[in-house]
Parts: structure tokens; C-alpha cells; sequence
């Protein structure tokens, strides 16, 4: 294994947070200190060599801890604990307009920029050209950045980091910004660094730009490094911890008890359940079966009365309702109390959110019994289509003549 | 998007590698461009640009000879109330310049600060330098009053490197503590200036010392305390030694004076580093 050109030992970061702030002299005498505050440990006892050449991501939900890291590698935060050492020249590119001065033209920030990482102005000259072109500057390289939009500000950034030829290049979240076309070039670019033996640190929620360029990962949460190996096993460890957490939010509003008060002619709606295809669920496949079952109550037979269920998708766009008019239940009495099932044999959503809102309606009137919105949120995989959008929908393609296959 | 498949082999191919210039001419050279960044920051947008220079202490120096030397018939030795105020002027603009600028220097670039890392002190030391650049080119308003009141300048030119030196490493001692203290309480850099003022009072730019000799000595306790004030700020023999230079054209005459200056200053460079490098672990947060 070759040395490791950062090494990262045992790291913790301390943050305050103020309660009330004493900045000014009068609070400082007042409160005889610099107001109050809490620690937290925005990183706990962290450990990661990074090999030269190797590109390592870090990934976990936001306030994990990743930028902070980031920030104690790239030495704008010191640590409270731990060493980081790094070997060789290194780049950062934090946020949007890193270490621009606003007043200054693009070109005399390319020089500044230079001289923090050590070259010499002879050298920044001979590639500016190259940075301008880069940043797609050429007419405004020589105006204040201040008139910058963000997506010139982030490809000057971009363009100066790159170019000005880091042994280590650290970057978080930046790619986010600027056009697509852009992020295809920094996507180049960074692979070109990667087969020049650069070594990368990249931060981002972008997962697939994560798989794209990293050979490790680390998955940082809150403050610890939960798991660091290749990155395909971190990344899918990592979705399915989260894909966890959203079930267990879940289960808890499954369990809760839907909103049972009478409504109109004191009849209730006094539970809503989901079935899939191994009982009582949350969480379903696209295709699997689906088994709605609406609970009621009324002090008289049911008379008259229509069903109905509507799929919301998360935002709470509808996307199917169902009613039972094809029962024909306005001429039929329903017992005092029952329970209703809607079966779909294979639900056709798409990876997401899904909710329903149920009611019962009295069908010569047109006026709810009882109505819940939105209750009963779902969760929908479809880890095995290739489709996107809300729903599938019954298709098949067919090609002209095939006249030989591609060997690739 | 490109997947890793696609990638060429991981060769380790070498593309030519930038030239890194050695740590400390690294640090020269970031330096440097942050000085001239300083400089060109001052003058930016500005129609005189450096004549502001020039024509600041141009201004204050004929008020106050006006007022003191003509309204007061203050009597100044070597005869011209200009070359004695001036001489003085300059080199107390040099030091509060210094000192207030290096004491808002962390935090004007708490951009940079946020952003990058580098050894943020060089952002101090370039403010004193800029600082320095502007008291170079101010001593040209010395020339033209030197010749109207027919004074030339000899060896004793040669003290004026030491008293620059003494200058510069006072406000950048000060100056470093003052900046690192600035990011954690703001209310310093109003201090300053209101400090810069009064200090300004108890240094003898616009009065000789003898005339302070002659009317506080004696007079009570506050004649005392104005006294001691005056005896114990370095800056007191820095400016002698200038008005020694220049008006009267002859080496300094308080050396006791300048050694108890230099010695402070560079006590006080000595506490600002170590303050400086106490409170720089916070900066990125704090500023």
C-alpha cells in the first residue's frame, strides 16, 4: 500500500453553540464572559488514512459531520483532539467562491489563489490561459467578482483548484452548482487528477458522483465514522441504513390509530390498514399486491353509502381515486359496523412516498359521511424497473429488423 | 456521466508538476501579492489614489501649524513649525495606520479566512507593510519643506531605518494581538480608533517636549501623570528621533529613550505571536 498522504488520527471537533452572544464590550463586561454556550462534538474520534492517488468520499445526512472534516483536512478548522497530517500541496474548494475577494477582478483572485498554495507568479501567469479558457471567462476575467453570477464564481473556483496543480485536491458539494455541462467537465477533469495519481477528497449527497470518482468511502454519522471500506459497500450499507430509518418513522404512524370521531349520521371510520403480500406493511415493491381495509361504525345500517380511496403521491399530488360505484352500494344496507377491502393485485408506483385518503360518502346526497386525508403514508421500492415517473403503466417496444449485434 | 469502468488504467502517469517555490519563499511571494492586494484595495475607485497619501498628513500638517504654531505662537525648535510637525506626522500616521489596519486585517478578509487555509498572520504583517509602502512615498512631502526652509539632510539619515524598524515591529506586535482579539470581540477595532486618538495626544508630534518639561513638570498630580505618559510611550522617542533627523539634521539624541523603545517593541512582537497562534484555532469559526 503506498504511504498515506493524509492521515487522519483520532480526530474530534468541538463546536460551540451560543446561546445569547456577547460580540460587543458592554455584553462581555455585563455577562462577565463571552455569553453562554454548549459544546457539541460535531466529529467523535475519527481515523482514516488516505493512500496517495486514492479518492476517498465522504457521505452521511447533513450535519454529520462531513464538511467539518473537511474543513479540519484542509486546516481552516483545528481539530480539538487527534492530527491530521498531510503530505504535499493541498487544494480546497469549500462552497461557492472560495477565498474570493469580492472587490478584486477574476484575474488578480487566480494570483492570490496561486500564492496561498505556494507557486510562483511566473508559474500562475503561464496558466492563466488555461484557467480563463477552463472557466469559460475569457470576457469577464478582468472584472471584480463581486459582478459574478454563482455558476461563474463555482467554475472559477473549480477551474483555479484544478489547474493550479494539487497534490491533494479537497472538495465539497461544489458540483452542485453550475450547468450540466460544466459538472461534465469537472467530472473529466477530477478522473484525469485520478489517473495522474492525485489524491481526492470529495464531499457530496450527490451518491452516484460519489461512486463515480471514489475508490473509498466514509460514511459519517452524527460525528462518527460508522463505516469506511469501497465504496460500493459503503454507499449501499448507507442507503439501506437510511431506507431503515424512513421505515421506522414509518412504523410508528402505522400503529397510530386514525382519527375515529363520528362525522355525518354519527357514522366512523375507525381504522385503515395495509396489507402487502406477507400482512400488515409499510413498505412494498412495485408489482406487489396491495390490501387497503377500511373499518366502519354507524348507529343504523349503512344506507346508500359509496366508498372510496384516493393514492396521493408524497407532495399530495392524486394520482388514482377508486370509488365503489361499481358495486352498485347505493342500493344495498350495510351492516352497523365492518370492515371494507380494496385489493390491488399489483401496485403500480414508483420508487417514493405514497399516502391515502379515505371516505365515505352518502351517494344521493353527494355529502361525506367521514372523510381522513392523507392518512397512512407508504413507502414504495421499484429497485428492479428501469421506469421513472409515478406509476407504470402496462407497455411493451418493439425494434425494426436487428441487423447484427454490437460486440462492445 | 463517466462510470469507473470507463476510467484509462491507473498508471500514475505524471503530467509535468507546477514548480512549488520552498516555504519560506512561498510565504514571501503570498506576501507580497497579499501587500500589493492591500495597497490596491486602498486606492480602488478613488480619483487621486496615492495623492491621498500625500495629501492627508499635507492637510493636517498645515492645520495644525496654522493653529499651534500660529494662532498659539507655540515655539517650535529648529524654527519651522512644518518640517517639525511633519517629520512627526508621518511617523505616527505610519504606526496608527498600521496598527488599525493590522487590527481589522483577520477580519476584512474573513472570506478568505472561512475559506482557505494559510498562515492567516501574513495577513497582519502585509497591512503593516502596505502601511509602511504608503509612509515611504509620504516622506517625498518632506523634500520641498526641507528645501524651502533651506535644511539638507546628512549621515543622521541613517538612523531612519532603526526608527522604522522600531515603528514597524511595535504596531505589528500590537497589531497581531489586536487582530486575533478583533475576531472574538468587535468592539476592539472601535477601541483602537478612539485609542490611536488619544495616544496621538501624548506623543510629541504637535508640541516639543520641552514645552511639556517646562509646563507639566511640577504642576501637580495630573502635570505628573501626563508626564509619565509621555516619558513611558515608545513612540515619544521614535518621533524625537525623526524631528532629530530632519529638523535639526543630527543623530538621535535619547537613546536611552530608543533602546526602552525598541526593547518594548519587541516585547510586543514577542506577545503578539503568542497570543496570535493562542487564538487562531477558533478563527475559521468565530470570524
Amino acid at each position: 500500500m503506498p504511504d498515506a498522504v493524509v492521515q487522519i488520527q483520532d480526530v474530534s471537533k468541538r463546536f460551540r453553540i451560543y446561546h445569547e452572544r456577547n460580540t460587543t464590550l458592554k455584553q462581555s463586561l455585563v455577562a462577565r464572559r463571552r455569553g453562554r454556550y454548549e459544546e457539541f462534538w460535531a466529529v467523535r474520534d475519527v481515523s482514516v488514512d488516505i493512500p496517495e492517488g486514492e479518492s476517498l468520499g465522504i457521505i452521511g445526512e447533513n450535519g454529520s459531520g462531513k464538511s467539518t472534516l473537511l474543513k479540519c483536512v484542509a486546516g481552516i478548522l483545528v481539530q480539538d483532539k487527534g492530527t491530521i497530517d498531510v503530505k504535499g500541496r493541498l487544494a480546497s474548494l469549500l462552497e461557492v467562491g472560495a477565498g474570493f475577494h469580492p472587490d478584486f477582478t477574476g484575474r488578480e483572485n487566480v494570483f492570490l489563489n496561486g500564492a496561498i498554495l505556494g507557486l510562483p507568479r511566473r508559474y500562475i501567469k503561464s496558466i492563466m490561459d488555461t484557467i480563463v479558457e477552463f472557466a469559460e471567462l475569457e470576457q469577464f476575467i478582468d472584472n471584480p467578482v463581486k459582478t459574478y453570477s454563482s455558476g461563474m464564481y463555482t467554475r472559477l473556483g473549480f477551474a483555479i483548484a484544478v489547474n493550479l496543480d494539487p497534490d491533494i485536491l479537497v472538495v465539497d458539494e461544489v458540483l452542485a452548482v453550475g450547468d450540466e455541462a460544466f459538472q461534465r467537465r469537472c467530472m473529466e477533469r477530477i478522473n484525469i487528477m485520478r489517473t495522474e495519481g492525485r489524491t481526492l477528497v470529495f464531499v457530496s449527497h450527490a451518491l452516484e458522483s460519489v461512486r463515480a470518482v471514489c475508490d473509498r468511502c466514509v460514511w459519517m454519522d452524527h460525528g462518527v465514522a460508522r463505516l469506511v471500506g469501497g465504496v460500493d459497500a459503503v454507499i449501499a450499507a448507507y442507503l439501506s441504513e437510511v431506507n431503515r430509518r424512513e421505515e421506522e418513522e414509518l412504523e410508528v404512524v402505522e400503529t397510530a390509530e386514525v382519527d375515529s370521531s363520528p362525522g355525518r349520521n354519527g357514522v366512523s371510520i375507525t381504522g385503515v390498514d395495509l396489507s402487502g403480500p406477507d400482512g400488515p406493511t409499510v413498505v412494498l415493491n412495485t408489482g406487489e399486491p396491495l390490501t387497503i381495509s377500511i373499518a366502519y361504525e354507524s348507529p343504523k345500517p349503512l344506507l346508500g353509502a359509496r366508498f372510496s380511496v384516493t393514492f396521493l403521491r408524497g407532495d399530495g399530488v392524486p394520482i388514482l381515486t377508486v370509488p365503489t360505484d361499481d358495486l352498485q352500494t347505493g342500493d344495498v344496507a350495510l351492516p352497523r359496523q365492518g370492515v371494507v377491502h380494496l385489493a390491488l393485485p399489483g401496485i403500480p408506483f414508483l420508487e417514493g412516498f405514497y399516502r391515502v385518503t379515505v371516505d365515505i360518502t352518502e351517494i344521493s346526497s353527494g355529502q361525506h359521511y367521514k372523510r381522513l386525508e392523507r392518512v397512512r403514508p407508504f413507502r414504495v421500492h421499484s429497485a428492479d424497473h428501469r421506469e421513472v415517473g409515478m406509476a407504470l403503466l402496462g407497455h411493451s417496444w418493439e425494434l425494426p429488423q436487428v441487423s447484427d449485434r454490437i460486440r462492445r | 456521466m463517466a462510470s469507473t469502468e470507463l476510467l484509462p488504467e491507473r498508471s500514475l502517469q505524471q503530467r509535468p508538476r507546477a514548480p512549488q517555490a520552498g516555504p519560506l519563499a512561498g510565504r514571501i511571494e503570498l506576501l507580497l501579492e497579499l501587500v500589493r492586494r492591500d495597497i490596491k484595495t486602498r486606492y480602488r475607485g478613488s480619483v487621486l489614489g496615492v495623492g491621498w497619501t500625500l495629501l492627508n498628513p499635507l492637510i493636517f500638517m498645515l492645520v495644525y501649524s496654522l493653529v499651534f504654531g500660529k494662532f498659539l505662537k507655540v515655539q517650535y525648535p529648529g524654527g519651522s513649525a512644518t518640517v517639525f510637525i511633519l517629520s512627526g506626522l508621518l511617523a505616527w500616521t505610519f504606526f496608527s495606520q498600521a496598527l488599525i489596519m493590522a487590527t481589522n486585517s483577520i477580519v476584512a478578509n474573513s472570506q478568505l479566512v472561512r475559506k482557505v487555509a494559510f498562515p492567516w498572520m501574513l495577513l497582519s504583517v502585509s497591512s503593516v507593510i502596505a502601511a509602511l509602502v504608503n509612509f515611504a512615498i509620504s516622506l517625498l512631502l518632506l523634500i520641498p519643506f526641507m528645501l524651502l526652509s533651506h535644511k539638507g539632510v546628512g549621515p543622521p539619515i541613517l538612523a531612519v531605518p532603526l526608527l522604522v524598524g522600531i515603528t514597524f515591529a511595535l504596531s505589528l506586535g500590537l497589531g497581531l494581538m489586536l487582530a486575533a482579539g478583533n475576531v472574538y470581540l468587535r468592539d476592539l477595532s472601535y477601541l483602537v480608533n478612539l485609542g490611536t486618538l488619544i495616544w496621538f495626544y501624548v506623543t510629541p508630534v504637535i508640541y516639543p517636549l520641552a514645552l511639556v518639561q517646562s509646563k507639566f513638570s511640577g504642576h501637580g498630580l495630573e502635570g505628573e501623570a501626563a508626564h509619565a505618559a509621555i516619558y513611558a510611550n515608545p513612540m515619544t522617542w521614535v518621533v524625537l528621533g525623526f524631528q532629530d533627523v530632519f529638523v535639526f539634521d543630527r543623530w538621535p539624541q535619547h537613546w536611552h529613550g530608543l533602546g526602552y523603545s525598541a526593547v518594548v517593541s519587541l516585547v510586543s512582537i514577542w506577545l503578539g505571536l503568542r497570543v496570535f497562534r493562542r487564538l487562531r484555532r477558533r478563527f475559521a469559526e468565530e470570524v
